[in-house]
């Protein structure tokens, strides 16, 4: 809301700087967005919250600042107006509750008498509202000044009686601006014997709207209930000055004082022949509320110790009135400007804020204690830190990507649209991360990066059931045979795997097996599914060398991404002591045949050897000169202890021999 | 020859030994089976028995110097050897080292990480919840109405369901008190997502707000927590502001605002109040027995000003030259 500074300071019979002006509306929670200088005057923009209706005027400002400061206010007050004729038309409330008062007046035979006053006008251009015709510009001029929004109609294209109802299945108005709108039977509207004539609060219709030929017209001033209002003009995607200030609530004591504020200015200008105010209201014209709260409840909520007096003449000077008494409880009536006022925490925000937040205590508060639970974000954090230790750079991407690019990919039967997306390339629920961190590949890759470790924990969506699930996925890509000057190795399978088999490691996740993929985005021969439990919970391998293309890349990266929401650990682990007796190691070396596994061979040697055997490392493959025809060589580094004896040279004799016999029997394979 | 030349001949040669190889020919000379010291002392049967022991003596005295010199000797060339080895060890320090396998961690994580440290030692348990969200959890049990502007489909992105991305952390809130139920003390991190985009928002960014509920919480309590977490983030120096706000699900709301030290701008960041009634008997506790307080902030925004972003959206960006500095 624009107003002049100028305009204020008349408001609340006083000259303090704008600066110290704006800090204290900003204290007590009416907030300055900018300051603008205009025509030797001041544009002070306010950016009110949407409790606050109260605010919406010059007049309301002026009141709380009036109050916070503890000075006078003048309030618009009600002078009484006598009209020279009788208003002819009838009014008729239909919608009683949405509408509970209506006041109009007829206006002809309007001569001008003086000029019309230049502050008018440039009120309404610091305000950003368009002059349309003189009596337009003082309703608005008097709306911005009190927050009564009020309209004009050309009385001579009123056809019969003025009636407020909810709008008829098909009805439609033109509103001012040429906007058409297809009303629903919860939109208030005024209308003629005929027709709509207006959106009730919001905006009048085009072809009953005054213009310089209307010779008899109409002001209507009404209080419409706030609820019908709200929400209204922007279903159909606009606001207007009326709609602002009549869905956050106008004050429903205002409609006539405004109206008469209106005819004086009319009478001072013009010559005129008035007609007499026509009010009609109803039994669902709002009463002031009533809120009873006691002093301890105050104190209690803000940690003060405020006395009944002091918090009386605080609420007073809001023109929030003590009316009745007891022994507990102090009971107000709330005025009829502010609709924010309905329960005791609404009062004791209002002490609050004159008292000024700044000047509450800070009081400690010990009284919560709760058991330390390890959080799955304190786990996620740790699984960060593995990542970064391991080299890898954590990267955010956005939930939502591209349709099309998980339709190139063709996994996009599992996702999740959104209906109103902000634009094309953000319309639906990402399925992988992969295609997130493909694309964080090319734009790095473009910008001349020639290789990349990058990772990402976030969520993945899936319209099965509306479900997400949070991912961990990592990218590793080089182009270059020299990372460095001595650092030959390029990036592998084997690489991504090493990572990934020390991170269950660390996060004590056991039972993991690796089996030959079914993900479609990787390679089919270069890529494994990872299963915990026999539970698939993610995929690593090269990318499919066919989505390259659609991924924008010429060269294959490395790729992993795995459900973390089952990995997460909750208790230690217990340590076992270590033995005091000493270890025997020895190297074997089988030839089999080359298709076996390292798993089925690994499997053979765990199972021949049951006794002692703490560990099988396999350090080297090999096939070529020496190896028959279809055969490979494997080498093993095993060791064998005992926590309870030193094993002698026969026991671990008889274990070599177990192994050396079930590789024979199950495998087929020789020692060399 | 006699014993002075025999010794002369043998400080000579020593002193000329270069090589492993010198040494042992050295120790044949003088010390072999056919050597000129065991020659030498070959001659004693022919002396006469009186002059026996001098001779005697003084060979052996030869044979220890001779022993002495092949020791010093030993020592020299093995040290030549070593230093020789040495050498061809010598590198260059200067050059980088082979791997350099440090990542960082994304700004945002340091951020969180910075806020949920202070509200982790100060005994709240970190909480999370889901990104999809129904219109009851993200809207109607924060005592949000239905027509309010927040709900519009300007804010708000909706799926094709009808549910909808969640537009801020608290539906964490309701979800912890149903399932934790009081007194609580939480912090919630994570992802929210609103229709908006330009140089200060983001359609997706990260929130993180806090929760206490238990008996007789006061705006005091509030106010306390809201300053001991400024002066661990900003530092005890920084200028603070409590103004009045509005939030549907508390009350009284406030706005805090630091003051920038270098425009001496006031900055706002974050809101918090007084748990709104409805939303703790909505959440299935009885607002008679309870209260609580919450706040809550925008980590994109403590991120800017921790480390002095302009533009949101480079957080967005993934450009590793950004997340490796």
């Amino acid at each position: 809301m624009k107003v002049l500074f100028s305009r204020i300071t008349e408001a609340i019979n006083a000259k303090p700087k704008i600066e110290s002006l704006c800090d204290d509306l900003t204290l007590i929670g009416i907030e300055v967005d900018e300051i603008k200088s205009f025509e030797g005057d001041k544009i002070i923009d306010f950016d009110l919250t949407p409790n606050r209706g109260d605010c919406f005027s010059v007049k309301g400002l002026a009141r709380d600042y009036c109050a916070f400061k503890g000075k006078k206010f003048s309030s618009l007050k009600k002078i009484s107006f006598k009209g020279e004729t009788k208003f002819t038309k009838k009014i008729k409330l239909s919608a009683r509750e949405a509408c509970s008062a209506y006041s109009a007046v007829s206006i002809s035979n309007l001569k001008s008498k003086k000029k019309f006053p230049e502050n008018i006008i440039k009120t309404l251009k610091a305000a950003g509202i368009q002059s349309i015709h003189p009596l337009v510009d003082i309703i608005n001029f008097v709306m911005l000044e009190s927050g009564q929004p009020m309209h004009v109609f050309d009385q001579d294209k009123i056809q019969g009686d003025i009636e407020v109802r909810f709008a008829k299945s098909k009805e439609q108005i033109k509103i001012l601006g040429e906007k058409n709108i297809k009303l629903t039977n919860d939109c208030l509207v005024i209308a003629d014997t005929k027709e709509t004539i207006a959106f009730a609060g919001i905006s009048g219709g085009l072809n009953h709207s005054v213009s310089k030929k209307t010779k008899n017209f109409i002001i209507e001033s009404a209080f419409f209930d706030p609820a019908v209002i709200k929400g209204k003009a922007r279903r159909y995607g606009f606001q207007t000055d009326a709609s602002q200030r009549f869905e956050r609530g106008v004050d429903f004591n205002l409609h006539e004082i405004a109206l008469i504020e209106v005819l004086s200015i009319i009478k001072e200008i013009y010559q005129a022949d008035i007609s007499e105010i026509e009010t009609i209201k109803n039994k669902y014209f709002p009463k002031k509320k009533l809120i009873s709260i006691s002093p301890k409840d105050v104190n209690q909520k803000l940690g003060t110790n405020l006395s009944e007096n002091r918090i009386k003449s605080i609420l007073n000077r809001l023109e929030i009135k003590l009316i009745k008494k007891n022994k507990i409880n102090l009971t107000f009536e709330v005025p009829s400007h502010r609709f924010d006022l309905s329960i005791k925490e609404d009062l004791i925000e209002e002490v609050a804020r004159i008292v000024g937040y700044d000047n509450l205590p800070q009081i400690k508060n010990d009284q919560v204690s709760q058991h330390y639970e390890k959080s799955k974000h304190d786990f996620i954090n740790e699984m960060k830190i593995f990542m970064i230790n391991k080299g890898f750079n954590e990267v955010i991407n956005y939930s939502f990507l591209d349709k099309q690019a998980l339709e190139n990919l063709g996994i996009e039967n599992k996702s999740i649209s959104i209906k109103n997306p902000l634009n094309n390339s953000l319309n639906t629920l990402r399925t992988s991360l992969l295609p997130s961190l493909a694309t964080n590949l090319v734009f790095n890759i473009n910008r001349g990066q020639n290789f990349l470790n990058i990772f990402e924990i976030g969520k993945s969506f899936s319209n099965t059931s509306h479900s997400e699930a949070l991912y961990l996925a990592g990218l590793v890509y080089d182009d270059e045979k020299f990372k460095n000057w001595n650092t030959k190795q390029n990036y592998d399978f084997f690489f991504l795997k090493g990572v990934l088999e020390d991170f269950f490691e660390e996060f004590r996740i056991e039972k993991i097996s690796w089996k030959r993929s079914k993900n479609d985005l990787l390679h089919p021969f270069a890529s494994a599914d990872i299963h915990l439990k026999n539970k698939l919970i993610g995929s690593i391998g090269s990318v499919n060398p066919k989505l390259l293309k659609s991924l924008g890349l010429s060269k294959a990266f490395f790729y992993f991404e795995i459900k973390i929401e089952s990995l997460l650990r909750k208790d230690l682990r217990k340590l076992l002591a270590p033995s005091i007796y000493p270890i025997s190691q020895r190297d074997f070396s089988f030839e089999i045949d080359k298709d076996i596994s390292y798993e089925q061979v690994n499997e053979c040697i765990q199972n021949s050897s049951k006794n002692f055997l703490i560990s099988s490392r396999i350090f080297d493959v090999y096939d070529g000169k020496n190896i028959s025809e279809g055969k490979k060589s494997i080498a093993f580094r095993l060791s064998w202890g005992s926590n309870k004896k030193t094993l002698s040279e026969e026991d671990v004799n008889n274990e070599a021999n177990l192994i050396i016999s079930g590789m024979k029997k199950k495998l087929g394979a020789l020692l060399r | 020859m006699d014993l002075d030349a025999l010794k002369a001949n043998l400080k000579k040669d020593f002193q000329e030994i270069a090589s492993q190889e010198e040494i042992n020919q050295f120790k044949v000379k003088y010390l072999g089976k056919k050597g000129q010291i065991t020659e030498l002392s070959k001659n004693i049967k022919n002396l006469p028995s009186k002059e026996r022991p001098i001779f005697g003596k003084e060979i052996s005295e030869l044979r220890n110097l001779c022993e002495g010199f092949l020791d010093s000797a030993q020592e020299k060339i093995e040290s030549l050897i070593v230093n020789e080895s040495l050498e061809k060890d010598r590198i260059d320090v200067t050059l980088p080292g082979s791997y350099k396998s440090q990542g960082k961690l994304h700004p945002l994580t340091i951020t969180t990480k910075k806020i949920t440290d202070f509200f982790s030692s100060k005994g709240y348990l970190i909480e999370d919840g889901p990104e999809i969200e129904t219109d009851y959890y993200n809207f109607d049990a924060l005592n949000i109405p239905k027509d309010h502007p927040a709900r519009d489909m300007h804010d708000t992105f909706y799926l094709e369901n009808g549910n909808l991305l969640r537009t801020h952390t608290s539906p964490v809130q309701i979800r912890s008190i149903e399932k934790r139920g009081a007194p609580l003390k939480i912090i919630c991190p994570g992802k929210v997502y609103r229709s908006d985009a330009d140089k200060t928002h983001t359609p997706m960014f990260h929130q993180i707000e806090g929760l206490v509920i238990t008996k007789n919480i006061n705006f005091g309590h509030l106010k306390n927590e809201i300053m001991t977490f400024i002066d661990f983030f900003f530092g005890p120096d920084t200028k603070v502001r409590f103004r009045p706000s509005y939030f549907p699900f508390t009350e009284p709301s406030a706005e805090v605002d630091i003051m920038d030290k270098k425009s001496k701008n006031w900055l706002e960041i974050m809101g918090c109040g007084l748990v709104h009634p409805n939303v703790i008997d909505m959440a299935g506790l009885d607002s008679k027995k309870f209260s609580g307080f919450a706040f809550g902030m925008g980590i994109e925004r403590m991120a800017k000003l921790l480390y002095e972003i302009e533009d949101m959206r480079s957080l967005f960006s993934n450009d590793i030259k950004f997340l490796s500095q």
